[in-house]
């Protein structure tokens, strides 16, 4: 496309800003995604410590899991390949209440998604997952709409990871607690990353699904039976 | 047995091979049914740096139990080796190896290995592994896929291990990927996708090691493991693991098949094998009745 200046903003920027939004109604403020069970260690209890953990999540988890769905989602030619992606990362959310946060996310993404902003794809997708063939997963659900409405792909990967990004600074804003300006700096420490683990992503492929950290997935297996939680994973 | 034009030897008993294709340094296929009414080895097959020993029979069950040699004695760079297990209906086969499978210095490109596992139903495979050292700059993927029924048994376990130097230090390999996929009925049901990058200090292994230097993984699918057998696996691995000089840092949790997936992080062999050696126990015990594992290795 010729880079010309224009006076139109891009018909997906609307669609993105309102599926990453901290305010849609996924549930996501209700999972720490194991963020907790480094919280009742002491290992993250800062600004500093939250950020270095955040970095490493990113680049070490979230790439591996969600990211790289989003971005196989939105690259999928049908049901079928859709279906193959859906079962990978489901199944590789080995620790149960990751694999529950997923599904319930997924479902809620999925009905904002299928409602606010419906597509061909999305509707068949959301046929999979209620006839049993799909779990449903957050990140496909998020890849199927932002995509109906022309987002690139690159683009809807970093949102997705961003958005996650967001979710895990305010739930540890409330949990160890930091202030809201230390979370803001926190979200400006991590555009650097989430762009590298955009291209990170984009050197996968689907055998990397669901690769898994031992202490990651340790951390958010105790979580099942950590002491006066706040939160659900 | 004529090498066809490609180097992969044709053998019509054991099927087309699932590594065709693939340059192989060691390649195993065995096929496992039951004669007489013990397990025995119905069809194998090996070339290159991968063998068996001659079968065991550990307890008074039928359960036969072969031991995987590797006489080449490490893996290297773009080694490739394949593995293909099949357990008939009814029949239980207790894997082994003889010694630590060890991945030495991977310039290039990764060592790999495959292991691709059938099991009929009612079939039970134990896979009990000595542990797996990776060297300063190694880098070593294994795939492992299972195809199931839903009333056959699997477990499934490793140890990682960093290799030392000389002078007793312990070496940071590059990387190391376990990846394992169950199918249970067609379906998948779990994928184990272990990623482990040690990377140059402690910070940069928060998610993965934190401060340890051993992994430790099991994986059990079994139609009888339901959340209480969930959690007093979880009780006695904790209870186990407190008992050992290394602390043992781990993590339980209950997976689709159904079954249970465990993690361990040490500082030793001995602790995280202690702890998985306990959990196979009592879930043989508790599937299928059968006695503690002895595999009288010396």
């Amino acid at each position: 496309m010729p880079n010309t200046p224009t006076r139109k903003a891009a018909g997906h920027l609307l669609t993105l800003l309102q599926l990453t939004d901290s305010a849609l109604p996924t549930g996501a403020f209700s999972h720490s995604m194991g963020l907790e069970s480094y919280l009742s260690t002491q290992a993250v209890h800062d600004e500093a410590s939250f950020t270095l953990w955040l970095e490493k999540f990113l680049s070490q988890s979230l790439a591996y899991t969600d990211g790289l769905t989003v971005r196989l989602a939105h690259e999928a030619a049908g049901g079928e390949g859709l279906a193959r992606i859906d079962a990978l990362v489901t199944a590789a959310a080995v620790p149960r209440q990751i694999r529950e946060a997923g599904v319930k996310m997924g479902a809620r993404m999925l009905h904002v998604a299928t409602s606010v902003f419906p597509t061909p794809e999305l509707e068949a997708y959301r046929l999979q997952v209620e006839s049993g063939e799909c779990s449903g997963h957050p990140g496909i659900a998020f890849a199927l709409g932002a995509k109906g409405a022309g987002a690139p792909c690159a683009d809807t990967v970093a949102a997705y990871l961003f958005s996650t990004i967001t979710s895990l600074t305010q739930n540890a804003i409330r949990g160890i607690p930091i202030g809201q300006n230390a979370g803001q700096r926190v979200l400006r420490a991590m555009h650097a990353p989430v762009l590298t683990a955009v291209e990170t992503i984009f050197t996968l492929d689907e055998e990397d699904l669901g690769a898994a950290a031992p202490g990651l997935e340790i951390a958010q297996m105790r979580h099942e039976h950590l002491r006066a939680r706040m939160f659900m994973s | 047995m004529a090498p066809t034009k490609a180097g992969q030897p044709a053998i019509r008993e054991l099927g087309p091979s699932p590594f065709a294709g693939t340059k192989l340094v060691g390649e195993l296929r065995l096929q496992v049914g039951t004669r007489a009414g013990k397990a025995i080895a119905t069809r194998q097959y090996h070339q290159g740096a991968l063998r068996i020993l001659r079968p065991h029979y550990l307890d008074d069950t039928a359960q036969v139990c072969y031991t995987i040699v590797n006489p080449g004695g490490g893996y290297l760079g773009g080694d490739n080796y394949g593995i293909e297990v099949s357990v008939d209906e009814d029949t239980s086969l207790l894997l082994t190896t003889q010694s630590a499978t060890k991945v030495y210095k991977t310039p290039g490109t990764f060592a790999r290995q495959d292991m691709v596992v059938r099991l009929g139903a009612g079939a039970v495979l134990e896979y009990v592994p000595d542990q797996l050292i990776a060297y300063r700059g190694a880098s070593y993927r294994q795939f492992t896929s299972v195809d199931m029924h839903e009333d056959s048994s699997l477990l499934f376990c490793e140890v990682l291990t960093p290799g030392w130097s000389p002078d007793g230090k312990l070496f940071r390999y590059d990387e190391v990927r376990l990846r394992t996929e169950v199918s249970v009925d067609g379906r998948l049901a779990v994928l184990d996708n272990l990623l482990v990058r040690p990377g140059e200090d402690s910070l940069d292994s928060l998610l993965f090691l934190q401060d340890y230097t051993h992994v430790g993984m099991l994986l059990a699918i079994d139609a009888k493991i339901g959340a209480p057998d969930v959690e007093r696996i979880r009780e006695l691995a904790y209870r186990i693991g407190e008992a050992q000089r290394t602390p043992v840092h781990l993590g339980i949790s209950q997976v689709p098949g159904p079954g249970v997936a465990v993690r361990a992080l040490s500082n030793s062999t001995e602790a995280i094998n202690a702890v998985l050696m306990a959990l196979v126990d009592e879930l043989r015990h508790h599937l299928r009745d059968q006695k503690p594992l002895n595999l009288r290795k010396y």
